[in-house]
């Protein structure tokens, strides 16, 4: 154990007076994490400014008083639920609507027809309209928010127009049935009147894994915890390289010519790399409370998670140690190794996108259960809540450790 | 029983193909002995020190150090030896002190033995003053004597020496030959690998001659150079009528061979102390003036020279 230490000693203090390798495994990421949290807004969420859409709502109305499906969807863009992401105002013709997306004034125009209430209250099933989206095509985020917007509103319409299509053909088959006839009919008018149509119209907002009593995670935190978690893979690398640096120098030579076991010089050397990026996630995380105010989460999941993260940066670094034959070649390996798992695990988008293909992607990964770890951890999850997120990395942990000792064995015998 | 047996050893790199590089070498080392391994550059020396190291496996043959077996029984041979590499093998960042503890704690010192054997060793290597000096600001002969210096901390019955002059200054050079016959007066047994036939001649009790792998002669240094079966060699030049004189110093008694070499004359004799008064008296009888003569003893040179065919530094 003595020498354990010892060798551990020797490398922590070689890596702590090491000022290179000290701004790479601390500045970086604190610098990096400051600069796209300041990109994206600072602490409080993801603050996308509001997107500037103008409505011209050319609709005459359905041939009933009242009937206005226009308005209805004029309506929605303007309500209150939507006023953080969309600035509306309306503009009386398509002309002047279009002129202020051309003249910069908005991002999107929605242009409602004339004949949009007639075709929406009509009884027509196969008659059709359009309504005009005329955006700027730079403002991606906004167009896309009202094409959704417009989207799910069309296809409410559309849904109720096809089950009062349905209701009234029902209505003509039960025509011998005065009980089947009354039901049917009161649904077919229920379904093409305005109220029954766009009382159901409703803007659902998808929150990820967030509660009603979830705390809110900061951009910063969440950059810096995929930060933390990559720089972290380059810390251990720098210390675990000294295997390397010294079988070139010949110290690991004639370490082995001591009565000192191939398994001591290794354990030494895992638990300096083990020390060093645990040291350097702990500066991180008082950094990232310190400068950026960063609300880690509870005690036990931060304490378990760093714990975790160090011992899957320890045995990712000795592992790719293991498979190269000099230092340069190990630090080639080492960083496309490192920015393959980062991209895949979503070090530099956190927990932004985590479904579809990319998502299924990210499970693959250690540091795709480790950022999700942090993510649940920093809306106020505990050591439970994140079991899966720290025993899968655990295991990816292990496993790189054994399958890295048993190359060394083989290598240094 | 000599301390270090060495039977038939041998080692050949990714066989069946690869460079045999020890082909069957034995030996054996007395206790308190300096036995010299002298031989050309990749003629096996280190591959011998690295498998008696235990740090390469020999693929044939075997070893005892101080009774253990290198194949069988390694952590006790690590135990015995101490191993002064060819390159400098210390971490430059720390100073001399901080590498004497660490190295020591890898052979397993701790506490006051610890701290008394680091301030020995830092005595014996002259380096007190400059211990808490890092060592990469060390000049090259003081990171030799740190280098050897680290084998040293656990009293090793055997020390294992490869060319460990090499690439420092002579005033250096001469303190660390000192230091190694100051060790062996004390009793300890010497490995010594080496291309420089004068340290050899100096420092050692025996030496054994490798070449290609395998060792081609071993012995005292009086052994080895009765091997070339010659005398001392006299070569000399007069400033006129070499050929006449050359007739002449055939005469002479304890001559045992004349011949001309371009403009000297070189003489072959058992004894020059006594054959040179008489040349210069011959010469003088003759009218002649020798006006240059040197004399060469037999030498390690000219025994590898004689048993290869080929000069030591080829």
């Amino acid at each position: 154990m003595i020498k354990i230490l010892a060798i551990a000693w020797k490398d922590l203090r070689s890596t702590f007076r090491n000022v290179p390798a000290l701004v790479m495994m601390l500045v970086a990421p604190l610098a990096l994490a400051a600069l796209l949290g300041f990109a994206f807004g600072g602490g409080g969420g993801f603050d996308i400014a509001a997107t500037k859409v103008v409505v011209a709502n050319l609709d005459k109305g359905g041939a009933e008083a009242g009937q206005s499906a226009g308005a209805a969807i004029q309506s929605i863009l303007s309500s209150k639920d939507l006023k953080d992401v969309l600035e509306t105002s309306t503009k009386s013709s398509a002309a002047a609507a279009r002129q202020a997306v051309d003249d910069g004034e908005a991002a999107v125009a929605v242009i409602v027809p004339e004949d949009f209430s007639a075709v929406v209250y009509g009884s027509d099933p196969t008659a059709t309209s359009q309504v005009e989206l005329y955006e700027n095509p730079t403002s991606e985020i906004g167009g896309s928010i009202v094409e959704g917007v417009v989207g799910q509103v069309l296809a409410d319409f559309n849904g109720a127009r096809a089950a009062a299509a349905g209701a009234v053909a029902l209505r003509s088959d039960a025509a011998g049935d005065p009980a089947a006839a009354q039901v049917a009919g009161t649904a077919a008018e229920q379904f093409t009147h305005a109220g029954g149509v766009s009382a159901g119209l409703q803007i659902s907002q998808r929150s990820p894994q967030a509660g009603a009593t979830e705390k809110e995670v900061s951009v910063t935190g969440a950059i810096l915890s995929g930060m933390m978690i990559f720089f972290m893979f380059f810390g251990a690398a720098n210390v675990a390289r000294t295997i390397l640096t010294e079988d070139r120098d010949g110290t690991m030579p004639r370490l082995f010519t001591t009565p000192t076991r191939h398994g001591v010089i290794i354990a030494g050397k895992f638990v300096s790399v083990f020390v060093t990026v645990l040291v350097q996630a702990i500066v991180l995380l008082i950094a990232g409370r310190l400068m950026f105010s960063i609300q880690w989460g509870r005690l036990d999941a931060v304490v378990l998670l760093t714990v975790v993260a160090a011992g899957v940066a320890g045995g990712l670094a000795l592992l790719v140690i293991s498979f190269a034959k000099t230092p340069a070649q190990a630090g080639a390996i080492g960083s496309g190794v490192y920015l393959i798992l980062a991209l895949l695990g979503g070090n530099f988008t956190g927990t932004a996108q985590t479904s579809g293909v990319y998502g299924i992607v990210q499970k693959f990964t250690p540091n795709g259960w480790l950022i999700e770890g942090w993510d649940t951890t920093m809306r106020g999850g505990g050591a439970l809540d994140i079991r899966w997120q720290l025993l899968v990395p655990l295991g990816f942990a292990v496993a790189f450790f054994l399958f890295a000792v048993l190359k060394m064995r083989r290598r240094f015998a | 029983m000599s301390i270090v047996e060495v039977k038939e050893l041998r080692k050949q790199y990714d066989p069946p193909k690869g460079v045999l590089a020890v082909d069957g070498v034995s030996f054996g080392i007395e206790q308190g002995e300096i036995f010299s391994l002298l031989g050309p550059n990749g003629a096996g020396k280190s591959t011998t020190i690295s498998m008696l190291s235990c740090l390469l496996k020999p693929t044939g043959g075997d070893a005892t150090v101080a009774g253990h077996s290198v194949v069988s029984d390694p952590q006790a041979v690590k135990e015995t030896i101490g191993v002064v590499p060819q390159d400098i093998a210390l971490y430059p960042d720390m100073s001399a002190r901080e590498n004497l503890v660490f190295w020591g704690r890898m052979y397993g010192l701790s506490g006051d033995e610890l701290k008394r054997r680091v301030d020995e060793v830092l005595e014996l290597i002259t380096l007190v003053d400059r211990q808490k000096d890092r060592v990469d600001k060390f000049s090259g002969g003081m990171k030799r004597r740190v280098n050897i210096g680290v084998a040293l901390l656990h009293k090793p019955k055997v020390l294992y020496l490869d060319e460990p002059t090499v690439g420092i200054d002579p005033q250096s050079r001469r303190s660390i030959l000192d230091g190694i016959l100051a060790l062996r007066d004390q009793g300890m047994t010497i490995l010594y690998t080496t291309h420089y036939m004068a340290e050899a001649q100096e420092l050692s009790d025996r030496i054994a001659i490798v070449d290609h792998g395998k060792m081609i002669a071993v012995g005292t240094h009086e052994e080895l150079v009765k091997i070339v079966g010659e005398g001392a060699r006299v070569s000399a030049r007069v400033d006129h009528y070499l050929e006449g004189m050359a007739e002449r110093w055939r005469e002479v008694k304890g001559v045992e061979k004349v011949e001309i070499e371009e403009d000297e004359a070189v003489l072959l004799t058992e004894d020059p102390n006594e054959v040179l008064p008489r040349l210069f008296e011959a010469a003088a009888t003759a009218g002649s003036r020798i006006t240059e003569i040197n004399v060469t003893e037999p030498n390690l040179e000219m025994v590898f020279l004689h048993l290869t065919g080929r000069a030591l530094r080829e």
